[in-house]
């Protein structure tokens, strides 16, 4: 800032810089867009060649249809939903309550030593491959519940589930634990405050003020589960069945196919029909609502407890 | 409540709050919470057993590593766990950067065995420079004319990386141009500088071109780092004069090593230079020096059990997971099979996601975070696209297979199965954690550091080139490693869109038919022989998983690093 400098010309600005800070802005904000448009194509494409299964099929014998038969033409989605139903239970039935219960521990009894060792420890789990987990179920735990003494086959739907479950374990916990941490200390005091122990504090007031985190997450994870193709793809076997209502028992030990094997096994089999191929498409279109739906549901549900903690 | 006297009743009971009920609820959540963790690590230790075999060696070869590798090791863990943790994260630095480095070697040398020739290595890289020289050149001379720019920006790599487009892409222009009413199609290709270096008549030998390309630039990275922590431009010379004598010493070392000088010039890049950068400064900060032993200690225990067992006699385990697995093609037979063309895959698989996703990834977290207005029309397309990001986080693996298949197989109509391909599909499915984490890392810039550059006079633009993005580079990083580990691990998109069963032979073009390391694993998983069962599948998660570890923990040891300050 010495004298003789000639006063610099602040105010202008060079030729041209408008100019280009505007592309730069328009290049970005194409980059954001293009995420609306995988969505729009994925809709589409979807759409295009299930449309064309759906005028040669009539919608209501694929979604009521009782059979699944590639070579036979037959495409009821039943059986298919069968599979998946058995996996979203079986895994949820594990997941929720050993993730809840990790999300309570997690965030209300942990010593920061130990939430330092478990929470990463706990992503692990979400983080290996899922064909990983397949191979551990097909090699290694099916021939462990038979020693136990279950009467499973190689291929039954109970091996991958507890699979599943184990790998769904991590999204229900942090969520949760999540919802948990952000239920203001001031409620706890309070109930502190009334004479209430730490059991009750947690299961009477942080449990119910997290009811829509803790309930988001799960229908995140069940949105995973119903998704999940390589564990049962490796493990499920390729038999599309109906449910055994009769004897429920019975359809643990069987194998099943879900929709997402189902898909995966039309793709890859040897000679499959043009109308075949285009009911991957249908499977897959029927798939993506679902899970869309669920997500957004959950998504929904997120934002309102967050709204109501701040 | 302002009563003195105490005459309130005592509506308790007097005896003591019973802890039992909440003592065993604590102890079932930390059950719950060990499951997951307990059951898995169970799973991998019987899949590490059928990998390594390790039962299957005789008890004097464990006994002999046990007492010179584990037991010392072991030792000092507990020790920096105890005494001295500084030492022990000198430790763990000093242990996992060879092994990342060893990697980074394997990754080029597969790449120059498989993919491209040295001298293409050397025509890729001289065209880039020229191309960012052209850029930057540009900038210089003509700091104002923002259009021109753009111009160079696209047209510099064209000129010296691409050339026109080739001839199977003719069709694109002589379409594009009769759309326009204009008869025209290019019918002489005119190339570029790429390919005018790929033709001189001469050129200098391999061992100088890879010095030049890839040893001397890592040589002058580090050199400019250490002159720039010494604040002594000898310290830096030294370093770069030390780099490119220890790499030329290859030229005899190397054939005597069996591995090439190739070989060691690489190790001497990736190993070497940053292990001796890390090393020199923990000896010269004083801190932690001790952590060096850890290394040491390893090779040593490692020579001297080696030695021992020779003179011994004692034989090692069977492992399937041994040289012969990483190097071969899988076969019908177990014994010879292996997995590294499906590892050349994967590893070309991931150039491609890393092209396709980081840009458009970081892009999009930018404009989201940086630029998004919250109001208005394009407010509300703003949280479209928030909205939407997060639920396609969400949409199963399988599905981005069957967009793939659709979009990059049926209508671009690229081979089924190419690497391409899957490296788009998986790319796409990735993209939103790309984006998510991206935001995350810009987020936590201090806003205040954006007012200070705003201060200065600084465009948007510029602070965000200059302040923000430097400062998010970190966790940008951490976020884009973990995506990727998702991705080399995904293997339902694979499947969708036919990448190989098995291939014999590693594939050398982006537009090739490959297998990857899940898909050959998925492959491996319906045979039934119980040599595949329990020994080659094995294996192979083996090698998936140990990928996917020196991934996470190279993320990890990255965000610590810059989370502290």
């Amino acid at each position: 800032m010495s004298a003789e400098t000639p006063e610099p010309d602040i105010t202008s600005r060079p030729h041209g810089r408008a100019a280009r800070e505007r592309m730069y802005r328009y290049v970005l904000l194409l980059c954001a867009a293009l995420s609306i448009l995988v969505t729009i194509s994925i809709v589409a494409l979807l759409a295009r060649d299930a449309i064309t299964f759906f005028t040669l099929v009539n919608p209501l014998d694929f979604f009521g249809g009782t059979e699944f038969l590639l070579s036979r033409n037959v495409y009821g989605l039943l059986p298919l939903l069968s599979g998946t139903l058995l996996v979203t239970v079986i895994s949820a039935l594990i997941a929720l309550p050993t993730g809840v219960a990790a999300a309570v521990y997690l965030s209300e009894y942990a010593s920061d030593r130990m939430r330092s060792v478990l929470k990463p420890g706990l992503e692990v789990l979400a983080g290996i491959p899922t064909v990983v987990y397949g191979i551990f179920a097909l090699v290694y735990v099916t021939p462990f519940l038979r020693t136990i003494g279950l009467p499973v086959n190689t291929f039954n739907i109970l091996s991958p589930s507890i699979m599943v479950g184990i790998m769904i374990i991590p999204m229900v916990s942090s969520l949760s634990e999540d919802a948990m941490s952000s239920v203001p200390d001031s409620l706890r005091r309070a109930g502190y405050g009334m004479g209430a122990t730490k059991f009750e504090v947690t299961t009477g007031v942080v449990l119910p003020a997290a009811a829509s985190g803790i309930f988001s997450s799960f229908i995140l994870a069940l949105s995973r589960a119903i998704g999940e193709t390589m564990i049962v793809v490796v493990a499920a076997g390729s038999q599309p069945r109906m449910l055994n209502l009769a004897e429920p028992l019975q359809n643990l030990w069987q194998g099943f196919q879900p929709m997402t094997a189902a898909m995966v096994q039309i793709n890859s089999a040897d000679s499959v029909s043009q109308l075949g191929f285009s009911s991957m498409f249908a499977i897959g279109l029927t798939l993506f609502a679902i899970t869309f739906l669920l997500n957004l549901v959950s998504n929904r549900i997120a934002a309102r407890y967050r709204e109501e903690y701040e | 409540m302002a009563t003195t006297e105490p005459d309130v009743d005592w509506h308790g009971d007097d005896s003591s709050v019973n802890h039992l009920r909440g003592r065993a609820f604590e102890a079932t959540c930390l059950a719950a919470t060990a499951f997951g963790l307990v059951s898995v690590l169970l799973l991998l230790l019987f899949v590490a057993n059928d990998a390594f075999r390790p039962l299957s060696a005789d008890g004097g070869w464990l006994l002999t590593y046990a007492a010179t590798v584990l037991a010392p090791l072991a030792a000092l863990a507990v020790y920096y766990y105890r005494l001295d943790e500084p030492a022990g994260e000198v430790a763990y630095v000093t242990s996992g950067l060879p092994v990342v480095g060893v990697l980074l070697t394997g990754g080029f040398a597969v790449m120059f065995i498989e993919l491209l020739s040295i001298l293409e290595w050397f025509a890729l890289v001289t065209s880039l420079v020229a191309a960012g020289g052209l850029i930057v050149a540009h900038g210089r001379l003509r700091p104002n004319a923002a259009l021109e720019r753009l111009v160079v920006l696209f047209g510099a790599p064209v000129v010296t990386v691409l050339g026109t487009p080739p001839a199977q892409f003719n069709w694109l222009v002589t379409d594009l141009a009769a759309a326009l009413g204009v008869d025209f199609g290019l019918y002489h290709r005119v190339i570029s500088l790429r390919e005018v270096l790929l033709r001189l008549p001469y050129v200098p030998t391999n061992w100088l071109l890879l010095l030049g390309t890839l040893v001397a630039p890592l040589a002058v990275a580090g050199g400019v780092f250490i002159a720039r922590r010494r604040d002594s431009r000898r310290a830096g010379f030294a370093v770069v004069g030390a780099t490119l004598v220890g790499a030329l010493a290859g030229l005899v070392t190397g054939p005597a090593l069996g591995i090439g000088y190739g070989g060691w010039m690489l190790l001497v890049a990736f190993v070497a230079l940053p292990v001796g950068i890390y090393v020199e400064g923990v000896v010269r900060r004083r801190e932690g020096v001790r952590g060096l032993a850890f290394p040491v200690i390893a090779v040593l225990g490692v020579a001297v059990g080696s030695v021992v067992v020779d003179a011994a006699g004692f034989a090692g385990p069977d492992s399937w997971l041994d040289w012969g697995f990483l190097t071969s093609a899988t076969s019908r037979t177990a014994a010879d099979a292996g997995i590294y063309p499906a590892m050349v895959g994967s590893i070309m698989m991931i150039i491609v996601i890393v092209l396709a996703t980081f840009p458009v990834g970081v892009g999009a977290a930018i404009y989201l975070e940086e630029y998004a207005p919250s109001e208005g029309p394009m407010g509300k397309f703003v949280t479209l696209v928030e909205i939407n990001i997060g639920n396609l986080a969400g949409v199963p693996s399988v599905v981005y297979g069957l967009l793939g298949l659709a979009l990059f197989i049926r209508i671009v109509q690229w081979p089924q199965g190419s690497i391409v391909v899957a490296g788009l599909a998986v790319g796409l499915l990735i993209l939103p954690i790309v984006i998510i984490s991206a935001q995350e890392a810009i987020r936590s810039v201090p806003d205040s550091f954006r007012q200070a550059s705003y201060g200065m006079g600084a465009t948007r633009w510029q602070t965000i080139r200059q302040v923000v993005l430097p400062e998010a580079l970190p966790g940008i990083l951490t976020g884009t490693i973990l995506a990727l580990g998702r991705a080399i691990g995904e293997t339902a998109p694979l499947l969708m869109i036919g990448a190989a069963a098995s291939v014999r032979l590693a594939p050398n073009g982006f537009f090739d038919v490959a297998s990857m390391m899940p898909r050959q694993i998925y492959s491996w998983s319906s045979e039934l022989e119980p040599a595949f069962r329990h020994g080659v599948l094995a294996a192979g998660v083996i090698t998936l998983l140990a990928v996917l570890l020196v991934m996470n923990a190279t993320a990890i040891v990255i965000r610590n690093r810059y989370q502290r300050e």
